[in-house]
């Protein structure tokens, strides 16, 4: 067995060296800088959204702070800069960010065409409908000849249009660009609904209703027409910074898994148990190929929290939009979030 | 229409230039395609020298995808030692060989994994007469297992942390492993569940059957199986990661190899833009329009391809557990096809 174990560690190491560990130009060019340049949108409660001091706080601005922990062993060194949902993919290919963490379905079109790639799924989500409860209904279905506020250029736009035709329904489309106009534009009663991802919709739920109207008098409705899994995105062309985003984002997942949280973290550093010993970095190799340092797991938990706490923190039962985990729960607890194993 | 017009700009600005592996593949009129040395249900060459299989069918669906032919592959049996060092040096296109996705292989060996077309873990494959009925029952046994594999490591890792003690017996060929197992060199044969499933369908010597051999229920693992490329290539790893979700998204619209043609048809926009009657699909990734309706005719769908390679109408009878689509409480979810 120590022999065999030998050969294959000699094995690996020969395949190391042949892969190398190259940094990738945009992971030089973060390093270089100091800073990770994330692309968030312009406001989202509990996924991004700039406090009154200017912090970012959020799920999606946790995904920078988790993968600025890997990189700098802090989570703070980020830089964030807003971008509606036209202008991303041009920042994104121009160099403008590193990374985007703005709430984007990850598409074939998108994965492919415009020379991108996803990396882990933040948040399984889908888009819904939010209506004034006056308007007395119940269920999407219920929609016909309704006037639809929504945001050009998206996959929401596109769902919607084949959702009505699907269903053989009609509506009257109100496209506004900026989230804050669409926003104005639904609670001023110029649309009858409000389309976008179920995610957006708890968010402008709990953080846009204008007084005197209250959270309670609207309703998000149950269809859920669409998948849309919201993932970072980052270039083509520099596969260790990818690398690097992903298992960040993986690492949250793993560390809820092995129970792993900011308030154990330091205890679990003395665990025996060899999962998280590798996890931790306390046994070393990940960090090593993840070009990071070992203790880069350590650093996301003990600063950024694991992804259950991150979502309860921001947009879960902690939260003010109290979303229901769902399909964001463990894989073991019957959700979908899967985090390959960290060895 | 801006938008669209926008869209058009952007992918302009970046072209739609082959990368290596892909036109290699091209050049080659073949996709060549690492396999394991042989899995029933998974990859295995049958009577005719034609490969069958899960894993398989995720080489057959790429070829569909590139050439508009599933059986343009040429297969290539790796053990689980050659398998990474084959795809490095380009001696393979892309590796099906029931390779779990792990950080390390991710990312320092220069790897992508692109999907996960079966979520598996590791168990344990015991005679009944052992009289085991758990994995927590196995202090001091001796145990079959592959060298140099994920396998390996988890199998100390799980006796670590249970406090209990095993005497390895390490051996690199499947064919030997089983054969020391069904010997008796060792009282319990560890890997995934998947190749244990496998290995009691088809693998019992005679006078013994699949009834005296018992799967323990512990999974001691995360598996995540998964189709493997080389960076430098990303439309490449974009194909073969979009072929794989065009499986699990058909299953999901309904569409199978009995009724493809009937649903070419279908009124409804998402199949219309699945199948290329609405074009765009195709031309994103680099590929025909029709690379969904070939996959599908020729191929068939996930669900298709489980049943008929692993699942009910297999003889390893394996559920669909995790690998259920996620409309049906299982893992499978392919991101939309638009």
């Amino acid at each position: 067995m120590r022999k065999l174990t030998v050969t294959a560690t000699a094995a690996l190491a020969a395949m190391l060296v042949s892969g190398t560990a190259l940094a990738g130009k945009d992971l030089d060019s973060i390093k270089s800088r100091g800073a990770l340049v994330c692309g968030v949108p312009t406001g989202t409660a509990g996924f991004a959204l700039a406090d009154s001091q200017g912090k970012w706080v959020g799920l999606d601005v946790d995904v920078c702070r988790a993968v600025s922990a890997a990189i700098f062993g802090d989570a703070e060194k980020v830089k964030y800069v807003p971008l509606t949902a036209q202008q991303r993919f041009t920042a994104l290919q121009s160099g403008e960010v590193d990374i985007l963490s703005n709430n984007t379905t990850m598409t074939l079109q998108r994965d492919t065409a415009l020379g991108l790639d996803f990396t882990a799924i933040t948040y399984y989500d889908g888009q819904g409908f939010m209506v004034n409860k006056k308007l007395n209904v119940k269920s999407a279905k219920e929609l016909n000849g309704a006037t639809v506020c929504v945001a050009p250029g998206t996959t929401t736009e596109l769902n919607l249009a084949d959702y009505f035709r699907a269903t053989k329904m009609s509506f009257k489309p109100v496209v506004i660009e900026k989230v804050e106009e669409i926003r104005a534009a639904f609670f001023s009663g110029r649309c009858d609904v409000y389309t976008t991802d179920a995610s957006g919709l708890y968010a402008t739920r709990a953080a846009n209703v204008p007084p005197p109207a209250k959270p309670d008098d609207f309703i998000i409705l149950p269809e859920i027409i669409s998948k849309e899994p919201l993932a970072p995105a980052v270039r083509h062309g520099d596969n260790q910074f990818a690398d690097i985003v992903r298992w960040a984002q993986y690492a949250m997942l793993e560390a809820e898994e092995y129970g792993i949280n900011s308030k154990n973290v330091d205890e679990m550093l003395k665990s025996e148990n060899p999962t998280i010993k590798r996890i931790l970095g306390v046994t070393p190799g990940m960090g090593k190929a993840l070009g990071v340092d070992e203790k880069w797991v350590y650093n996301i938990v003990k600063q950024v929290g694991n992804y259950g706490e991150s979502f309860d923190k921001h947009v879960g039962a902690g939260s003010p939009l109290k979303i229901d985990r769902g399909l964001n729960k463990l894989w073991t607890q019957g959700g979908l979030q899967y985090a390959p194993p960290i060895r | 229409m801006a938008a669209a017009t926008a869209l058009a700009a952007l992918t302009l600005a970046h072209g739609a230039a082959a990368g290596p592996v892909l036109d290699a593949v091209k050049a080659r009129g073949a996709l060549a395609c690492g396999t394991g040395t042989g899995t029933a249900g998974y990859m295995l060459a049958d009577s005719t020298g034609k490969w069958k299989g899960l894993s398989v069918d995720v080489c057959r669906a790429v070829a569909a995808a590139i050439f508009g032919d599933a059986d343009k592959v040429k297969y290539q049996p790796l053990t689980s030692q050659q398998r990474f060092t084959a795809l490095q040096s380009s001696e393979v296109d892309m590796l099906v060989g029931n390779a779990t996705w792990t950080l390390t292989r991710d990312s320092a060996l220069g790897l992508d994994f692109v999907g996960v077309y079966y979520y598996d873990g590791q168990s344990f494959l015991v005679p009944k007469k052992l009289g085991v009925k758990s994995a927590k029952e196995l202090n001091g046994a001796t145990i079959c297992v592959a060298p140099g594999t994920t396998t390996e490591l988890n199998l100390a890792d799980y006796f670590r942390a249970n406090k209990m003690t095993f005497k390895p017996v390490v051996i690199e060929k499947v064919d030997e492993i089983r054969a020391a197992f069904f010997a008796g060199r060792c009282d319990v044969y560890t890997t995934d569940a998947s190749s244990l499933a496998a290995t009691r369908a088809a693998n019992v010597p005679p006078p013994r059957t699949f009834d005296d051999f018992l799967i323990l229920p512990e999974i001691i693992s995360k598996e995540p199986l998964g189709p493997v490329v080389r960076h430098g290539d990303n439309q490449f790893a974009d194909i073969v990661r979009w072929s794989l979700y065009a499986m699990v998204e058909a299953e999901e619209y309904g569409i199978t190899s009995a009724n493809v043609d009937e649903m070419l048809k279908s009124e409804n926009p998402t199949i219309k833009r699945i199948l290329g009657v609405t074009p765009g699909m195709g031309k994103a990734l680099g590929v025909d329009e029709k690379w969904v309706y070939n996959i599908v005719k020729q191929v068939g769908n996930y669900g298709e391809s489980f049943e008929r390679n692993v699942g009910l109408g297999s003889p390893l009878k394996i559920e669909r557990g995790l690998n259920r689509l996620w409309t049906k409480g299982g893992l499978q979810y392919a991101p939309p096809i638009r």
